[in-house]
């Protein structure tokens, strides 16, 4: 046998492979038409391959006729299955170009078989045979028939399609299979210009037409080999992707199932049985299914369902499934309804998750909201009350189903409803637990219109369903009352000791009054003597009168004071200048001091800032050490009677301290707290309640009260008050719930 | 201050508007008055000869009333205290009036009680100091004596005859009849019952 025989015989069989191989492939994926189009162009090969080997062998005019009349039937078929390849495999080609080719190698093909030699040749005239690579090889030499034109342009076609596809698939940015099938074909369509010039016995060559044609195929093969290693590469991930899924699944307690209801039949993995109880193999169709529901879920998914399938909505739902073991299990059901053309539903996907640990946990939650001692409130990001127990309902008088859905600023006074609105938005902000309106006092709004004082702690709560604020509300009127009361006896405790401090001081607070008193009364005589004296010295009567309005004046001042200190009513909170309340006790009791002999010093501190109180209850207390110092000096020489009252600022400015030093004796170790015990006395007068309701006044005044021994001599008491607020920063006075 | 003849009543008060209007009834009702504001000023233009009485604040700071009053009894003036206080104190006023003040007034005081009390403190101080005259009369007469006039009146006024006199100094009745005539003429008296009023007042007497 001749190579060339061998060679030619050996090309057709690779392309028979190819063809077979992909064939098969084919069959069992039918709809990658792509398969049958390459298996549809290799066996055209093949058969080219086989007409030419035919051809080379051939020795009769008559043979040769025939076989270049038929070889065309194969490049009908292969010209016909590349075009098809390029649009199929590489999604490129002009439209009209694809039907230009087809339609002109179809006339081709037509014409070929009406001609009586074919359409190359009106006759062949001639074998001529010469030899080639050691082989006697045939051409055919005859009469051109014009007609053939017609092939010429459809090769010509051919190539300008490739070369176009070439360039589209290149500018998609597939570069590789651009130059490998565009290169082929174009190589492929260049080289298949031998025929003619063989033809036209410009070159003696023997036809190769059909290797030319295997190297396209085996470049598509070759791409197409490529495709189904991809493809068998994507199975495999698809595997492992689907084996970390139903793990994924199966650890989440996720159950899938799929529904064809035309044929009622339910497909649930492994997992989702066990989930919703069903045995591994059983069959399972929708009435199977609803039997494991509970009963009272029934309705509600079967409402989800069929609104589902009628309007295509998202399905889900929460029910209970009962086990076989007796056991309720809760579950949530998400899916959606696939439909075909016609607008039936006939497929349903979905997945199932065991929420029972969630509902269990929700259903802890609110049974620990509802056994708190306090009233709490859940509320949503748009403020809308989520959830109350029965002692919000207790406070605030309104039922469950009446705030539940509702706006919280029902419950918040209107006075402060924009606030807290803009307090609300604040706190889901930046929500972290914290009690809210430190420093406000705050008022819950009753279903009756009252308000109640209220405390609120806040509690940010992250769920599946967002963010929630817990508000855990405790109404404090009770604890108001009774600090009320409190007040109310501390203040007529300090009432009574007022009374008491004056009982005291009455000799030197008549003293005070006695002083004007007695000059009006001069004056006014040493006038009246003037006058009958008849000589009338105006100016001096000018003078005198001018003493009695002062002296008059003076009085007045006293009993201005006294009544103040008598005056048994509210306890005031105003700004307190302490150096002035210093200034007024110091006139209080003066004549006291000078009738004692004792020398007062002040060291009072410049531009103290305010403090909040009652400025007559902290006179008092001034009054009780002071008086209590000069007792304490009584035993002193005159001239060593000293008592010194100093102002301070104290801690950074945060507070105002005052303390009186005397040089009396000292107090013992062990008494430095007796002594303010009630009924703790020294004095065989005294009720022993001084300064035990100095230090209860300094208490209510938020301040502390103590005493300490000098280094020398003496005992000093100081007394220790915050700085009001304003006068360090901006004091909120805004009241709100949330 | 005024002259020895005119008495001054003296007004000290730590309180001014006080001070000023005493002063202006004391003035009203003709009497003349120095104002003083506190213990330490008066006791710096204090003149013991000047007649008059003292107006004193009790309650003052450093030297108070009582202070004061004693200052002056160390110092031996005489000068009447009219306690002016608008504390009525009861203790205070009993120590006061222990240590010979004049009066004790509380304010409000009326004129007239003031100007009462001023003016018996004026009349008591006046008296005092009368009285204080004569007995340095006497005292002067009493220290022109001999010692043995000396001897001889105690004898006289303790009642006893110019014979025993004479027993008793061992001398004879004559003797003692010039010197009793010179203790008459010295002490300027006429009588025995002159000589023994005005020895009783200077303490001299029998044992």
């Amino acid at each position: 046998m001749s190579w060339v025989t061998a060679v030619w015989s050996m090309n057709a069989a690779a392309c028979l492979t190819l063809s077979g191989f992909y064939f098969a492939v084919w069959c069992k994926q039918r709809q990658t038409p792509m398969y049958l189009v390459f298996s549809c162009s290799a066996i055209a090969a093949a058969a080219i391959s086989v007409f030419e080997l035919w051809m080379l062998n051939s020795t009769t005019v008559d043979q040769y006729e025939q076989l270049v009349r038929w070889i065309h039937v194969p490049t009908w078929v292969l010209t016909l299955s590349f075009v098809a390849f390029v649009r199929l495999y590489l999604h490129a080609g002009r439209l009209w170009l694809v039907w230009s080719i087809y339609a002109l190698r179809t006339v081709v093909l037509i014409v070929n078989f009406i001609f009586p030699v074919g359409i190359n040749f009106t006759a062949v005239t001639d074998i001529r045979q010469f030899s080639w690579g050691g082989q006697m090889v045939s051409v055919p030499v005859g009469t051109q028939n014009p007609w053939g034109l017609l092939s010429t342009i459809s090769l010509l076609l051919l190539l300008i399609f490739s070369v176009d596809a070439a360039i589209t698939v290149w500018r998609s940015g597939d570069r590789r299979r651009a130059l490998l099938i565009g290169g082929s074909m174009i190589f492929g369509a260049i080289l298949a210009w031998h025929v003619p010039l063989v033809i036209w016995g410009v070159i003696d060559v023997p036809f190769f037409l059909g290797f030319t044609y295997t190297a396209i195929v085996a470049t598509m093969g070759y791409e197409l080999s490529n495709d189904l290693a991809r493809v068998a590469g994507l199975a495999r991930e698809l595997e492992i992707s689907e084996k970390r899924l139903n793990l994924a699944a199966d650890s989440a307690d996720l159950g899938m199932w799929e529904w064809d209801i035309a044929r009622d039949e339910i497909w649930i993995t492994d997992k989702g049985r066990a989930l919703l109880g069903f045995d591994p193999s059983e069959r399972i169709n929708r009435d199977r299914f609803l039997s494991v529901m509970h009963p009272e879920d029934r309705d509600s998914v079967l409402q989800t369902l069929e609104n589902s399938m009628r309007a295509g909505a998202q399905y889900e739902s929460e029910y209970r499934m009962m086990l076989p073991n007796g056991q309720l299990r809760w579950m949530t059901g998400r899916g959606h309804v696939e439909f075909n053309r016609n607008g039936q539903p006939v497929r349903m996907r979905g997945a199932s998750l065991d929420i029972t640990k969630r509902k269990q946990a929700e259903d802890q939650f609110r049974l620990v909201v509802e056994a708190a001692p306090s009233a709490m409130i859940m509320v949503n990001t748009e403020g809308q009350i989520a959830l109350v127990n029965t002692q919000a309902e207790a406070v605030f008088g309104y039922s469950r189903e009446e705030l539940i859905g509702h706006p919280l600023e029902m419950l918040v006074p209107e006075r402060f409803g924009s606030h807290h609105m803009d307090y609300r938005h604040g706190y889901f902000g930046d929500a972290r637990a914290r009690p809210m309106g430190a420093g406000r006092e705050l008022f819950g709004l009753r279903k009756d219109g009252s308000e109640v004082p209220i405390e609120i702690g806040l509690n940010p709560i992250h769920t599946s369903e967002g963010l929630f604020v817990l508000a855990s509300v405790i109404d404090i009127s009770e604890r108001k009352q009774a600090e009320l009361d409190a007040a109310r006896r501390r203040n007529e405790m300090a009432h009574l000791s007022r009374v008491t401090t004056l009982g005291e001081l009455s000799g030197s607070l008549a003293h005070e009054l006695n002083l004007p008193l007695g000059s009006i009364l001069s004056n006014a005589q040493a006038a009246q003597r003037i006058l009958a004296n008849g000589d009338a010295n105006l100016p001096e009567v000018r003078e005198i009168l001018g003493d009695i309005v002062s002296e008059d004046k003076r009085a007045a001042e006293v009993i201005r004071r006294l009544r103040l200190w008598l005056k048994k009513g509210e306890v005031q909170q105003h700004p307190v200048r302490i150096n002035k309340v210093v200034q007024d006790v110091l006139k209080l009791i003066r004549s006291d001091l000078i009738n004692q002999q004792v020398t007062v010093h002040t060291e009072l501190a410049r531009n103290l800032p305010t403090v909040t109180g009652d400025p007559v209850q902290l006179q008092q207390v001034l009054v009780n050490l002071m008086v209590n110092a000069c007792d304490a000096m009584a035993d002193c020489n005159a001239p060593e009677r000293r008592l010194l009252i100093r102002t301070a600022i104290e801690d950074g400015s945060s507070a105002v301290i005052v303390s009186v030093t005397d040089c009396g004796g000292s107090i013992p170790e062990k008494k430095m707290e007796e002594i303010f015990e009630p009924f703790f006395t020294t004095k065989e007068k005294g009720m022993g309640l001084g300064l035990s309701v100095c230090r209860t006044i300094i208490a209510a005044h938020r301040g502390k009260l103590w005493a300490t021994n000098n280094a020398d001599r003496g005992a000093t008491l100081h007394f220790i008050l915050p700085v009001m607020a304003s006068d360090k920063a901006s004091v909120t006075t805004n009241n709100g719930i949330g | 201050m005024s002259t020895p003849s005119s008495p001054t009543v003296f007004v000290v008060d730590d309180y001014a508007p006080g001070r000023r209007s005493i002063m202006r009834l004391l003035r009203a009702a003709g009497f003349v008055a120095a104002a003083f504001a506190s213990a330490q000023d008066f006791l710096a233009q204090y003149d013991p000869q000047a007649p008059g009485c003292l107006v004193l604040d009790l309650a003052m700071p450093a030297v108070s009333g009582l202070e004061l009053q004693n200052i002056l009894t160390q110092k031996g003036s005489l000068l009447p205290i009219i306690f002016l206080t608008a504390h009525g104190d009861v203790s205070k006023s009993v120590q006061a009036m222990k240590h010979g003040a004049s009066d004790f007034l509380t304010k409000p005081v009326n004129d007239e009680d003031l100007l009462a009390a001023v003016r018996a403190a004026i009349e008591k101080d006046r008296a005092l100091r009368q009285e204080h005259a004569e007995l340095a009369e006497v005292r002067a007469r009493l220290a022109t004596l001999t010692p043995r006039e000396r001897e001889v009146l105690e004898y006289v006024v303790a009642g006893k005859l110019n014979k025993q006199i004479a027993g008793d100094l061992g001398t004879v009745e004559q003797t003692i009849k010039i010197h009793r005539a010179h203790v008459m003429q010295k002490m300027r008296v006429r009588s025995v019952a002159e000589l023994v009023r005005l020895t009783q007042r200077c303490g001299i007497g029998i044992a």
